[in-house]
């Protein structure tokens, strides 16, 4: 389909113009996914692990100087003391819980595992949140100082202790909320006190909102926030983590294989999925929620080597493509197409048209590709097999539709 | 005349009373004013609501939350979170692991609680919970009063997951008992199971029960434990297990038909073999 005179010459130059930047985009994409190999600086510690000598990589959690392996316990998900043990007895150190977990039950639990070990061999890390409206994000009225003062204390209670390594403000969404006065002057009033050597903040939604507001507070020490290669805006999280980090304050990643707000519940390359997360040198450790002692296994062998192997990066490429969205740009397909149709082009039609909703621009690629009439027609079989598994005919027989949509219903 | 009879079959089943109601609609209380939409979350989206916590939630099998806030005059608001979750027992699961064993325990549903400003209670396959802000000295009352309205919208309030009844009585700290959806002892060969907690003249243990599809089922649980704590044995037969587990010391246990069961921190051999007999005795009583 093709149009005729300065209309054409207009939309050539504009596509020329769409054409730079989907490349851009593209480019974008793929560049920022795994990241260069670059020397990260980490410390080595050789630690007894259950009578073995073991490895692990150690980072420092920013101006905390808190040093911690790798990967540290999220302890939510259990209420197995045995587990827990077993977590700080092959290396883990850091123990991450919070006041609703259980109702107190949780902190209750990591209480008793405590009793006897020295307290300098571990660290832990609480949280607290106060009523806020569910839909807004922000606080009511109930929402007091001296509310969030009480619960440090029922904490510090429920764990037995004298005090927690980090307090956290939890589960904020909102700019307005990480800067909310009367917890701002909570938190430091808990340190000020000795409650907790550091305080920080949590966050599952709009991350780099809310870690933007932890920089500009200049109180938070701690970031805790969502990080998975899932996230359609891992970029803009990676972004902000990037500035936090550079202030000084200390990241933790969660939901690293588990996904957060509607994402698939979980990953199947655990291993990898936490290597990504670690590649980014702004990430100093990971809570992850493990309920067996085969999940510690799998964390273990992280801690001890979190570089991503090629395997494990084309697992990832795959678990992302399951979307069936992201063509990866291997061209092998190319090779395999009888009819030597553009078909990695195609597959990034369709993903403007299913993943971006962008029908011009998808429109807008497939018309410049110059595509003959009968496209996939012909052939009573595809040869092609795709590298990630993509259903490429059904796509672009899909996709090629759109050149007979015109272009006012689509603009 | 078989497509009428099919036809009424199928209405008939649909409309059978104590079904599960999941339509169910917020109650009018006197007083009180709805404010706003009923916010519903899925597996999906719970964690915009409720956050990290969601995971465990998730892990119960959890189908569907609705919400609704209630105002009065004062300013007093009450918050009713309504959980669904795929089965009684998994809505026990999650109760169970909220629930306190020391808490001021009410007649609501199948079992609830109430504290200041909180609410909580089981009724079928739904686990409700209840906040309250600004109620002042009538925040019990008020609770109290939704927590009935509430439940009696939502069916048939069940009971307790009947399995209980086997734990023996004695020593057994009340309402310690709990179901563990997934991965009990940290394997994840051994699925779930119910436990409660004991204490007998300053020794605190805990006895547990798992109840298989059928003797296979139990049958390969118990040789992939042995396989996993490298105790093999070349019959496995239904009777008396000692498992020394690495991780959690010397666990007894004992499988009949489609149930294992055991005990976890009680050294003493005497008082083991005590607590398989009463415990196998509830377990035939609850047949």
């Amino acid at each position: 389909m093709r149009m005729g005179g300065e209309r054409e010459e207009r939309m050539d130059k504009k596509l020329i113009g769409r054409r730079d930047f989907m490349k851009s985009t593209l480019a974008g994409f793929g560049g920022l996914f795994f990241l260069p190999q670059i020397d990260l600086k980490q410390e080595i510690r050789v630690v007894d692990a259950k009578g073995k000598e073991k490895k692990f990589v150690y980072r420092t959690l920013g101006k905390t100087g808190i040093k911690l392996p790798a990967i540290n316990m999220g302890v939510m998900l259990t209420d197995n003391p045995n587990l827990v043990q077993v977590a700080l007895d092959s290396g883990v150190v850091m123990l991450d819980t919070a006041q609703v977990y259980q109702r107190g039950q949780n902190e209750g639990m990591i209480g008793e595992v405590l009793k006897g070990r020295p307290r300098d061999s571990y660290v832990i890390a609480t949280k607290a949140r106060l009523p806020n409206n569910q839909t807004t994000g922000l606080y009511t009225d109930e929402a007091t100082e001296e509310a969030f003062l009480k619960k440090v204390d029922d904490s510090l209670k429920n764990l037995g202790l004298d005090y927690v390594d980090i307090y956290y403000h939890h589960n904020v969404w909102k700019r307005e909320s990480a800067l909310y006065e009367p917890i701002l002057k909570a938190l430091e009033k808990i340190k000020k006190a000795g409650k907790a050597r550091f305080v920080g903040i949590t966050t599952h939604m709009n991350e780099p909102e809310v870690i933007q507001a932890a920089i500009d507070s200049k109180l938070y020490d701690v970031v805790l926030t969502s990080y998975n290669f899932q996230q359609k805006h891992y970029a803009e999280v990676r972004d902000a983590i990037a500035r936090a980090a550079q202030a000084g304050i200390g990241i933790v990643g969660m939901k690293a294989i588990r996904g957060g707000s509607g994402q698939t519940p979980i990953v199947k390359n655990t291993a990898a999925a936490l290597k990504w997360v670690l590649q980014d040198p702004s990430m100093h450790t990971i809570i992850t929620g493990f309920t067996t002692f085969e999940h510690i296994n799998i964390d273990l062998a992280v801690m001890e080597n979190p570089t991503l192997t090629d395997d494990e990066k084309r697992d990832l490429q795959k678990e992302v493509s399951v979307s069936g969205l992201y063509c990866q740009g291997c061209r092998q397909c190319l090779e395999q197409c009888p009819e030597h149709l553009p078909i990695p082009d195609l597959m990034r039609a369709y993903m403007y048209t299913y993943g971006y909703h962008n029908l011009t621009h998808a429109q807008d690629l497939v018309l410049s590709l110059n595509l003959p009439d009968r496209v996939c027609e012909d052939c009573t079989q595809c040869p092609v097999k795709c590298s990630v598994g993509f259903n490429v005919s059904g796509k672009i027989r899909d996709v090629v539709r759109i050149r007979e949509v015109p272009q006012e219903f689509i603009a | 005349m078989k497509t009428i009879c099919l036809i009424l079959g199928l209405i008939i089943f649909l409309w059978v009373p104590g079904a599960e109601a999941k339509d169910f609609r917020f109650p009018e209380i006197k007083g009180w004013k709805q404010s706003g939409e009923i916010q519903t979350f899925i597996p999906k989206t719970l964690f915009e609501y409720i956050n990290g916590a969601a995971d465990l939630y998730l892990m119960y099998d959890f189908q569907e939350l609705k919400v609704a806030e209630y105002l009065n005059e004062k300013k007093a608001s009450v918050i009713v979170d309504v959980y669904r979750h795929k089965t009684p027992t998994h809505a026990f699961g999650i109760y169970s692991q909220e629930r306190l064993s020391d808490a001021n325990f009410i007649n609501i549903g199948a079992q609830g609680y109430v504290e200041k400003n909180v609410l909580n209670f089981l009724t079928g396959s739904y686990y409700v919970k209840l906040n309250s802000f600004n109620t002042g000295a009538e925040d019990e009352e008020i609770l109290l009063n939704f927590a009935k309205k509430v439940s009696e919208n939502l069916g048939e309030k069940g009971r307790l997951p009947s399995i209980l009844s086997s734990f023996p009585e004695e020593g057994k700290k009340k309402n310690s008992e709990k179901f563990i959806a997934k991965n009990f002892l940290g394997y994840s060969f051994l699925h779930s199971a119910f436990t409660a907690d004991y204490g007998l003249s300053g020794t605190k243990f805990k006895l547990f029960v798992i109840e298989g599809a059928g003797k296979d089922e139990c049958k390969d649980m118990i040789q992939k434990y042995l396989q996993q704590t490298k105790s093999l044995e070349k019959n496995i037969a239904e009777g008396r297990y000692t498992i020394s587990d690495p991780y959690h010391g010397e666990i007894e246990l004992y499988w009949r038909g489609g149930y294992i069961w055991g005990i976890l921190n009680l050294n003493d051999p005497s008082l083991r073999s005590k607590y398989l007999k009463l415990f196998e005795e509830g377990l035939r009583k609850r047949k």
